[in-house]
């Protein structure tokens, strides 16, 4: 993705909020035990995250990143921040702390919780930021006379029109000014909205064009409409909104994906395509769920309309439920499985090993091996395989119908 | 109808008596910034939408104007997103007529942050 690909990398390649981020850098270098803590007012998507995470790298500190919602009352933050607030590194490297979300400190839960903070800025051993979305909540009102504010907005529609060409520039297109307007005022100050939007504007088939951007309603259709939708739609526009109707979680809708992908009997360079981007879309997920980026979620479907859209389309690739296997193959699996089992005991009785391991890790290379005549023989007697012939034939018939493809 | 006022954010300006209970909105509240020899200032800490709606509620009509971050000239004459930005809500600096179109503007933008960066 484009917009992982130009993340910026150093705190002056953020576009936007000059002024603010001068500002921050400025704490930072000065800040000494007893310094205000800096506080980031903004709506999301605005750089604040972004910009934390720039700045602790380039200044080779180290960043223990919190959310104040995960971590709501006093006892949970004192547990996450107490060591990190009055750690210092042998060689006298502080960390930068960040505490993020803390306009969710509210409600009875966070008794206790706004004083700590207000305690801990006093008295930490490393710099704190912190970042909100809601300027006017109560908590940010009571941390405001311990804080520096400092606010984030969407930059000017031209500052990411300019991020943008660069964009372009280090992908080599010529982008048509038109093209590079509607991408900046759909985004709306959002510039890895606007990044995505490019991206998607130059993967699109010129009758799918632009209208990969829109508006999504219609959110209640079942898994098999919106799939079928999906992969059966018009345009760009058409199965994003299809994909938006799917009421799945991030996984359960990529693990549908990747059963259809699998089921459609694409041919093998388009399969490896849409196999490709079902494997983005899990690493997107991967990220997501480990790093507890959820802000990430919302490139998901864009991700998949963008990048398997137009492989399948056109394609009569269709969903088609999770048992639909015909019987006579679900038997077959079923037999396999109960003769892989039982060869699997013996094999692990032989080799010392479980039954587990030698099913996952040693039978393939045995029966691989069995397919040569000058093994065979023996090895199917050593290990006692010679009562499962059958099993042996069908695997090597396998083996010979993967090697021909 | 009485003519807007031009207000370049980052710069200073004057306004008409408004009374105390504007002055305190406007200095104490919503982040202007106020200095008896040069006037009152719109800055990166100064809430826009609010100071804008106040100034409003006292009779003076405003027009924003954002500076260049590269020159510091005026950057929205002539700026062909004018009527789709909302310079309440976007952040205070710009880029003017002459360096929007450059093709090394980003590297001129990155610049100015170091430059200011080191004083």
């Amino acid at each position: 993705m484009w917009s992982e690909k130009y993340r910026p990398k150093k705190p002056d390649q953020l576009v936007g909020n000059e002024e603010s981020r001068l500002m921050l850098s400025l704490w930072l270098s000065s800040w000494k035990p007893g310094t205000k803590a800096a506080l980031l007012v903004g709506p999301p998507g605005t750089g604040k995250t972004t910009f934390v995470n720039v700045l602790a790298r380039a200044n080779g500190m180290n960043l223990v990143d919190l959310n104040a919602s995960d971590v709501r009352t006093k006892d949970k933050l004192q547990r996450r921040m107490g060591e990190a607030m009055s750690t210092i590194s042998l060689f006298g490297e502080r960390s930068l702390i960040f505490l993020d979300e803390v306009d969710g400190l509210a409600g009875r839960a966070d008794i206790g919780a706004v004083e700590f903070i207000k305690e801990s800025v006093r008295e930490s051993q490393n710099p704190i930021v912190m970042a909100a979305n809601d300027p006017d909540s109560d908590e940010i009102k009571k941390l405001s006379s311990s804080c520096v504010t400092l606010r984030f907005r969407p930059p000017p529609p031209r500052e990411v029109e300019m991020y943008l060409r660069e964009v372009a520039r280090g992908e080599g297109l010529a982008v048509g000014e038109e093209e590079l307007r509607a991408c900046v005022l759909d985004a709306a100050g959002d510039v890895r909205q606007a990044i995505n939007l490019l991206q998607s504007t130059q993967n699109a088939t010129p009758e799918g064009g632009n209208d990969a951007r829109g508006h999504y309603k219609d959110r209640d259709r079942t898994v098999s409409e919106a799939l079928n939708g999906f992969f059966g739609a018009a345009d760009k526009h058409e199965a994003l909104t299809a994909l938006k109707a799917l009421s799945l979680s991030p996984f359960e809708k990529v693990r549908e994906v990747h059963r259809s992908v699998l089921k459609s009997g694409l041919p093998a360079p388009e399969m490896a395509k849409a196999l490709e981007v079902v494997s983005s879309a899990d690493l997107l997920i991967g990220r997501m769920m480990k790093a507890g980026e959820w802000r990430l979620l919302r490139y998901l479907d864009r991700l998949l309309v963008d990048g398997l859209y137009p492989v399948v389309r056109g394609k009569a690739v269709k969903y088609t439920g999770q048992d639909d296997l015909p019987f006579p193959i679900l038997v077959r699996v079923w037999n396999d499985s109960k003769k892989i089992r039982e060869v699997s005991v013996k094999y692990a009785a032989r080799a010392h090993t479980s039954g587990m391991s030698a099913r996952s890790q040693d039978l393939p290379y045995v029966f691989a091996l069995c397919s040569k005549k000058k093994f065979r023989e023996d090895l199917e007697r050593a290990l006692g395989l010679d009562a499962d012939r059958d099993l042996l034939e069908s695997y090597d018939k396998f083996l010979q119908k993967e090697a021909a493809r | 109808m009485p003519e807007k006022k031009r207000i370049v954010v980052g710069g200073w300006f004057d306004l008409p008596r408004l009374g105390t209970d504007v002055f305190g909105t406007l200095v104490r509240k919503q982040g202007v910034a106020y200095d008896k020899s040069t006037g009152f200032k719109f800055d990166s800490g100064t809430d826009l939408q609010a100071a804008v709606r106040t100034l409003l509620s006292a009779g003076v009509e405003v027009e924003l104007i954002l500076r260049c971050w590269i020159c510091g000239k005026e950057s929205c004459p002539g700026c062909p997103y004018l009527s789709s930005c909302d310079r309440t809500s976007v952040s205070t600096f710009c880029l003017c007529a002459d360096h929007a179109p450059e093709k090394s503007v980003f590297e001129a933008y990155t610049k100015t942050f170091d430059v200011n960066l080191k004083g």
